[in-house]
């Protein structure tokens, strides 16, 4: 026994021993190409009038432009939207899809990887035509487009989710205890599938928040728009901007990877 | 004090088919589980015995055939309006909610005004002996006690009917024999209708009033756990519950059969087998007897093998022109045998089940 448990520690420390040089040379090379070039923007991002001394002086400048806070209320609120409405439209279709429609699947696979390969000028204009005239002349049409910009990723989000929970056996149990539908996926699946749920919310969230392209080929204003026009004023501002998205998409990002996931603990009880 | 307010109500069958395609899931089964009765629906796997159950549960949509409850036809109504609590093999908690609420869940789709639900719980806690862990989590809980919640879920809604499904076949020998007593006492305490899948043969015999026997989507007899074993109607129930040999013979005269050179009487069966012919006699372990070597009219062989099974010992015997026959011995007397010893035995049954080779 001792002799195994000693093997056990022996491996241990080989394979720790040959992670090690790996570990440093990955962290480096992640601190060059990542911290580096950011760490630079962030200095600059703080220096003072004609480039001396250091201050709030960029950022001052961003929060008083005409527009700042129009133009980032406008994103916040499609992104919501559209991270709203895609959890309305995919959760009740992905539990679909894995409890009856498995042959349907690799059709909406193939459907939901479309908006990365069609060519994002093909997909604002020709879905603007075939949208109703009252979205057409609305802010709110970008909620749909981005919506389907998110679709790749949404569609791996829950899908990998629900393949981790007995789906139908769930719901077999909610049913058969006399839930209906309805109350089945709210209580039963959304719970099951927070962590997926939670992953599609944030990533539709941050795609809608940070979309730049379709915006500005269908002449809306959001806050991406709105940088780019503005950044061309002060190139320290311009950086200011970049490190204020930079540090926001970053927090939502931490936000995902700090949620608890219960789901995966599993405790060890004896009879 | 009364856990189950509901009276009992009896669960017919008729004429219930199941076909995927070309196969035939199930095939024409007419079952009729009595008020408070437990009927174990017992076969290999692939025998429809789980998708009779589903379809009771309304999970499964029959392809013909009527689900009656009380004589009233259930085939159309939705599973979550169906009033039946079932129990699955994988316990299917809900992991997002504490033992209360998996319990409480069914009272809740039913709009169950909170004190009562709350009583309900609490009832429902202590006849699965598990009030200690109202507020635990399932993955906090050991295999028996997740399948106890779940039993204490389906029962708290007051299910017409409580269906298992292989509710055993997830845990370990020991906890299993446990969780399938306390299955039987609460199911007489509440004496609730309970129609109980499994292909486990001494889990069916030892909980059920009537097993029934299911092959190829059928059923092939259904009858108390003693009828079924003493005088199975078919060779594959024979051979299904309980050990059994199958032994060449032949068909020496009507209703008599020679086998390993002893005579033997044959059960009737609806064809009798003509003179001559070549059967299979099946001959259970504990209807053959050791006898001493001097008996002229004992078959002879060489013990082969020896399982021992705690106050018996299964025998296997090789006899010429014969497949390894098993006796099961007292483990006192057998242990002056040893392997390749020389053994006598006989036939000590009045009459034989036999079927056409």
């Amino acid at each position: 026994m001792g002799t195994t448990a000693s093997g056990e520690v022996e491996k241990l420390m080989k394979r720790f021993t040959l992670k090690w040089p790996l570990v440093i040379t990955s962290s480096l090379l992640a601190f060059l190409i990542f911290i580096v070039p950011l760490y630079g923007a962030a200095v600059y991002s703080f220096k003072g009038n004609g480039g001396k001394g250091h201050s709030w002086v960029n950022y001052q400048w961003l929060i008083h432009q005409d527009g700042f806070y129009p133009s980032l209320l406008t994103s916040l609120k499609l992104a919501v939207l559209a991270a709203f409405l895609t959890l309305a439209l995919m959760v009740p279709t992905m539990v679909y899809l894995n409890l009856k429609g498995q042959k349907y699947k690799s059709l909406v696979d193939f459907l939901c990887i479309l908006p990365l390969i069609i060519p994002v000028v093909s997909l604002a204009i020709g879905a603007q035509v075939a949208m109703p005239k009252i979205l057409q002349n609305s802010e709110y049409e970008l909620v749909f487009f981005f919506v389907i910009i998110a679709l790749p990723y949404t569609y791996r989000a829950l899908d990998t989710s629900l393949q981790t929970v007995a789906l139908k056996t769930l719901v077999e149990a909610s049913r058969s205890l006399g839930a209906s539908w309805t109350s089945t996926i709210m209580l039963v699946i959304v719970p099951a599938i927070r962590s997926g749920i939670t992953g599609a919310l944030f990533l539709t969230f941050a795609l809608s928040i940070g979309e730049y392209t379709i915006t500005s080929l269908l002449h809306w204003e959001t806050f991406p728009t709105w940088t780019v026009v503005a950044a061309q004023q002060n190139i320290l501002g311009a950086i200011a901007i970049s490190v204020f998205s930079f540090v926001g998409a970053i927090a939502l990002l931490s936000i995902i990877a700090l949620l608890p996931k219960r789901n995966a603990q599993r405790v060890e009880v004896d009879e | 004090m009364s856990k189950n307010d509901r009276e009992s109500c009896t669960l017919e069958l008729r004429g219930m088919s199941r076909h995927f395609g070309p196969v035939k899931a199930l095939d024409g089964l007419d079952l009729t589980v009595r008020p408070g009765e437990l009927v174990a629906l017992l076969g290999p796997s692939g025998c429809g015995k789980t998708t009779a159950l589903r379809i009771v549960a309304g999970l499964e949509v029959a392809t013909s055939g009527e689900l009656l409850l009380n004589g009233e036809r259930y085939n159309e109504t939705p599973a979550n309006h169906r009033d039946m609590g079932m129990v699955f093999q994988s316990y299917s908690l809900f992991p997002n909610l504490t033992v209360s609420e998996n319990i409480d869940y069914g009272l809740r789709a039913r709009k169950v005004d909170s004190d009562k639900r709350q009583k309900r719980v609490i009832e429902m806690l202590e006849l699965v002996a598990l009030e200690s862990k109202a507020k635990s989590y399932p993955h906090q809980l050991s295999g028996g006690q997740q399948q106890r919640v779940a039993l204490a879920r389906a029962l708290a809604i007051q299910p017409r009917v409580l269906l298992l499904d292989e509710p055993l076949s997830a845990l370990d020998a020991q906890v299993r024999g446990q969780i399938r007593e306390e299955i039987r006492r609460i199911q007489l305490d509440l004496g609730i209708t309970t129609l109980f899948v499994t292909h486990d043969q001494e889990e069916a015999m030892a909980i059920s009033d009537r097993v029934g026997v299911m092959s190829h989507g059928q059923l092939e007899q259904i009858d108390k756990p003693i009828v079924l074993y003493n005088s199975p109607a078919t060779a594959f129930v024979a051979t299904f519950v309980g050990l059994a040999n199958r032994i060449p013979a032949e068909i020496t005269a009507k209703g008599k059969a020679k086998v390993l050179n002893q005579k033997v009487n044959i059960l009737e069966s609806a064809e009798p087998f003509p003179e001559g012919s070549k059967v299979n006699v099946i001959i259970r372990p504990e209807s053959l007897e050791l006898v001493s070597e001097s008996d002229d009219e004992a078959t002879r062989g060489i013990v082969a093998l020896k399982s021992f099974l705690g106050p018996m010992t299964k025998v296997g015997i090789a006899v010429e022109g014969a497949p390894l026959i098993h006796l099961n011995i007292s483990s006192r007397d057998v242990r002056k045998l040893d392997i390749g010893d020389k053994i006598s035995f006989r036939i000590s049954s009045d009459e034989v089940m036999a079927e056409r080779v």
